[in-house]
């Protein structure tokens, strides 16, 4: 993708893998957070779409996804990897932030948000987002089971993580997007996977507190859901309108968990029409 | 447009009409023409008084096994004339797009109801033997022993007037009324979608003049252009979608074809009326005859639009009945035998069609085995060409299963063996 470079950044004791597009020093920039298992490479596609429409863009590995090797004593868990979102941004001097989000990069985000409402200039959410009474996909039950989850990391081949990542993806994903997050799912991200599902007992858990601090503030919110997505149900993408009541929301009919990668055009297109609208104008 | 006050209910001992036809939109019009030049009497009774009444809730696509019929009843040339275009399929799936080769693909005709049912109409009311009376509604069957005998009208005024015919055909649409009255037994078949659609005008959908449809599994959306370049949109969600399109019918159909694969230029593109939609579309199956009474159309089989089969069914079932029934009407043969044979061919030509569109109007994802088919369909020219004989209804299922499914299986081994 032109226009994107890869960098290296140390943010909170981390060295992580860094994919930035756009204007350098800008301090308002979108910010995309990556979900399980996912990395910085995922996001390369919309940084340049962001940086096309203007808006400086970065990515980043979260510690132990991607290529990212987490410093001894960091916590696999949602407000650790909050903490070091925070970490990330202020190294960058970034003071105003377009977050996007994809899966668990959502409640990381979003706790983020939360705890620096006065930086966030919107929040797009990719099937993700404040998932009330919502329940853990069978996966991460499997992962939060003591041995169980382990052994299941331990057998996990490039084969079988193959079939289920495509499972009940109604179109497929690109080969080489599967292949490159085989890549990055070694011993480490296993590891990392089974302490955050851990540390993470209910998913839905802040919702209520989240919804109501959000919603006074009237964050312009962008939400992007595949209908077909098999760990988060796409019923969960209206309901972001409690947080977000003013939210764009888009039901992907033909996409899955992954719509930046089944469908990367419509993903582009909604997002950067989203932040051409949205310029840094939060209610804040 | 022609229409006739004169009307004597009976002659002498013998009924004033071959046929009294109840519903003046395409499958009543249709029938009515064909026995007029046969130089049988008819008379047709519609509801709506305007002779440019039109049905809305149509997606207007007619497809090419309807063809031949219109041409048969010489519309086709006029329909050209007034801007009808003549699309072939694409079909998005998963898989990639189902494109039958454009030198074997088989065309249907788009015209906008709105100019179609006032000229359908027109060619009726001018036809030899027809009497068109609008603003008329049917309020009872009449009887004659155990044979039914015509229908008792009454006007917006409440007049009423008693029409004796040999045969009373009922074509009154999904809702018929001359069904309910005669009672014939029907099945009912749910269905789990919606539909919702409009016209606009704006950039032209690629490939135009032909038809695109979405198979997203298990959604269905449409882009049909058709005359005065302008397309008709459609999408028919489950119904778990139901709250946004109800909340702004417009607003939910640009967002929906907005985000499909490889979308249309709806978004660049500009509603021309008032976006509409139907929430209850259960499929209907009626027996279509009953001693002295066919039914026709919708009345006899009212199935799910997502397949766009009702007007060309409409065409085509209209000459099913004139056909059938022709050599009794004329005195050659016993009403019922000329009944029989109708009901045999409508069951022959549609009930398998009608028997996997119900079963895809529960709001289902694709089974295995059509999973199989579409795919091959996807990857495979053969292939692409059965499916496009089948969807646009050139060919039945017990003709297209032997030929499809195996040439599926091998094309999709071949598929999986080459990656």
């Amino acid at each position: 993708m032109s226009g994107v470079e890869r960098k290296s950044l140390l943010a909170g004791g981390t060295r992580t893998r860094l994919v930035h597009a756009g204007p350098t020093e800008a301090s308002e920039a979108v910010v995309f957070v990556h979900g399980n298992p996912g990395s910085a490479d995922d996001w390369v596609g919309l940084a340049g779409a962001a940086a096309k429409a203007g808006k400086r863009a970065v990515a980043f590995d979260l510690p132990d996804f991607g290529e990212t090797i987490a410093p001894a004593g960091f916590e696999h868990d949602v407000p650790g990897y909050a903490g070091f979102v925070n970490a990330a941004r202020t190294e960058l001097g970034i003071e105003r932030v377009h977050l996007v989000l994809h899966d668990f990069g959502g409640p990381i985000g979003l706790v983020w948000a939360a705890m620096h409402p006065d930086a966030v200039a919107s929040v797009t959410l990719i099937n993700t987002g404040l998932l009330p009474g919502y329940r853990w996909h069978i996966l991460a039950r499997i992962w939060r089971a003591p041995v169980l989850g382990e052994l299941f990391q331990a057998t996990a081949t490039r084969r079988s993580f193959r079939f289920l990542l495509n499972r009940k993806e109604p179109r497929g994903l690109p080969r080489e997007f599967v292949e490159a997050m085989y890549d990055h799912y070694d011993r480490r991200t296993r590891r990392a996977v089974l302490a955050l599902y851990r540390a993470t007992d209910d998913p839905g858990g802040m919702s209520e507190a989240l919804v109501q601090l959000f919603a006074e503030r009237q964050v312009p919110a962008l939400v992007i859901w595949g209908e077909h997505d098999a760990y988060l149900p796409w019923s969960f993408a209206e309901r972001q309108r409690d947080a977000f009541p003013a939210a764009e929301v888009h039901v992907l009919p033909a996409s899955g968990h992954w719509p930046f990668a089944d469908a990367p055009e419509t993903v582009e297109r909604l997002l950067t029409e989203f932040l051409a609208g949205s310029g840094g104008e939060a209610s804040f | 447009m022609p229409s006739t006050d004169s009307h004597s209910p009976i002659i002498g001992d013998r009924p004033a009409y071959d046929a009294v036809i109840v519903g003046a939109s395409l499958a009543g019009c249709a029938t009515a023409i064909g026995l007029g030049r046969a130089g049988l009497r008819v008379a047709v009774v519609e509801k709506q008084p305007d002779p440019k009444a039109y049905k809305r809730m149509c997606s207007h696509f007619i497809q090419a096994s309807g063809v031949p019929a219109i041409e048969r009843l010489g519309l086709l040339e006029p329909m050209e004339a007034a801007g009808a275009v003549r699309p072939r399929m694409h079909m998005w799936t998963k898989w990639g797009w189902i494109q039958a080769p454009p030198e074997r693909a088989v065309r249907g005709v788009d015209l906008r109801r709105e100019i179609l049912d006032p000229m359908v109409r027109a060619a009726a009311a001018e036809t030899p033997g027809v009497e068109m009376m609008l603003g008329w509604s049917a309020e009872r069957l009449l009887r004659d022993g155990g044979n039914f005998a015509g229908v008792v009208t009454r006007n917006r005024e409440g007049e009423e007037r008693e029409l004796r015919g040999r045969l009373t055909i009922g074509a009154d649409g999904r809702d018929s009324r001359v069904a309910e009255l005669s009672e014939v037994p029907v099945k009912t078949f749910p269905h789990n979608r919606i539909a919702y659609g409009g016209y606009f005008e704006g950039p032209l959908p690629r490939h135009f003049p032909d038809g695109l449809i979405w198979f997203l599994d298990p959604h269905w959306a449409a882009a049909f252009p058709t005359d005065s370049e302008l397309t008709f949109y459609a999408a028919m969600p489950t119904k778990e979608r139901l709250p946004e399109f109800k909340a702004d019918p417009e607003a939910a159909l640009v967002k929906f074809l907005g985000n499909v694969p490889e979308p249309p230029p709806i978004r660049e593109s500009r509603a021309i009326e008032p976006v509409i939609g139907k929430i209850d579309m259960t499929n209907r199956m009626r027996k279509p005859v009953a001693p002295g009474l066919a039914l026709i159309g919708d009345a006899a089989l009212a199935t799910d639009p997502l397949f766009g089969v009702g007007c060309g069914w409409a065409f085509q079932s209209a000459e099913w009945l004139a056909q059938s029934i022709l050599p009794a009407l004329q005195g050659d043969e016993l009403l019922e035998q000329g009944l029989e044979r109708y009901r045999r061919r409508h069951r022959r030509e549609l009930r398998g069609h009608a028997f996997f569109i119900h079963d895809y109007a529960t709001g289902r994802r694709m089974s295995p085995a059509e999973r199989l088919i579409f795919s091959a369909a996807a990857r495979d020219a053969r292939s692409a060409e059965l499916m496009e004989a089948f969807g646009t209804r050139q060919i039945r299922p017990e003709q297209m299963m032997p030929r499809a499914l195996p040439r599926a299986l091998a094309v999709n081994a071949r598929h999986a063996l080459a990656r």
